[in-house]
């Protein structure tokens, strides 16, 4: 078993890119959080490139401006332009069977949704909070990688790359167009990090 | 850790590192919690139905409130 001080540093920064993505995706961005963005490097390799664009446009952008933009891609009137949740972009329906699988096994790692949300819990910002707190051991000890490992296969990977897509070609997406790069390269890196890993 | 699996790891710890995760580190870290400070919470002992709930549970839920 992994004790949470033999956490790897790369295995820190993953579940730090997991709560970041599960940040922004929960709520628009705040002054602070836009400040901090606005430093990020650029770079040569698909991450650091899409963090160069995502600081770009974290400069272009304000909090009111943001706000507005979440609300157009993820609330709208009646519905936003994406719907973020497995089971809709795995069965065309909210509440179908991917979340009854995914709240069967939060229950088995004793997860459960606070009191007061009443969103599905196979949100693309609670799956990402669930992974950075998988590798963390915020749920009990860290869990093994094979463990993190099948999760990710089950519930994220076979549909939060179209979601990214699809949110970096929304036609509200400004600030978050460059999210969805970011999701997407992320994504790619956690696959080929975790066959590496079988 | 043994030395077998950190033989198989290396490779991984590699990729991840020129992955550059890490650009994160100097930035927006401190909006999600910089490694290295994070905070576990304790898990309370399992309630009568098998049910865990940390305060980072709330926390997980909080923020995908909108």
């Amino acid at each position: 078993m992994v004790r949470r001080e033999e956490i790897l540093e790369e295995d820190r920064y993953r579940a730090q890119f997991y709560r970041l993505l599960g940040r922004l995706l929960a709520r628009a961005p705040d002054e602070d959080l836009l400040k901090q963005l606005r430093d990020l490097k650029d770079g040569k390799n698909a991450i650091e490139a899409a963090f160069g664009a995502l600081a770009a446009a974290a400069r272009a952008t304000t909090p009111a401006a943001a706000a507005e933009e979440f609300q157009d891609l993820f609330i709208g009137v009646g519905r936003g332009e994406l719907v973020p949740f497995a089971s809709f972009y795995l069965t065309g329906f909210l509440h179908e069977k991917p979340l009854a699988r995914l709240r069967q096994e939060m229950a088995q790692h004793g997860i459960e949704r606070a009191a007061g949300v009443s969103e599905p819990e196979d949100h693309i910002a609670s799956l990402c909070d669930m992974m950075a707190g998988f590798i963390l051991g915020e749920f009990g000890a860290p869990l093994p990688l094979a463990q993190q490992s099948d999760f990710f296969d089950r519930h994220i990977r076979t549909w939060a790359g179209q979601f990214f897509d699809d949110l970096a070609a929304a036609p509200s997406a400004r600030f978050y167009m460059p999210v969805g790069a970011l999701g997407r390269a992320f994504l790619e890196i956690e696959t080929v990090a975790f066959q590496m890993a079988a | 850790m043994t030395k077998d699996k950190q033989a198989k790891s290396a490779p991984r710890r590699e990729f991840l590192k020129l992955a550059g995760l890490g650009t994160l580190a100097g930035a927006a870290a401190a909006a999600v919690g910089a490694p290295g400070k994070a905070q576990a919470a304790t898990a309370e002992a399992p309630s009568a139905s098998g049910y865990r709930e940390t305060e980072h549970v709330k926390k997980a839920y909080e923020l995908s409130r909108f």
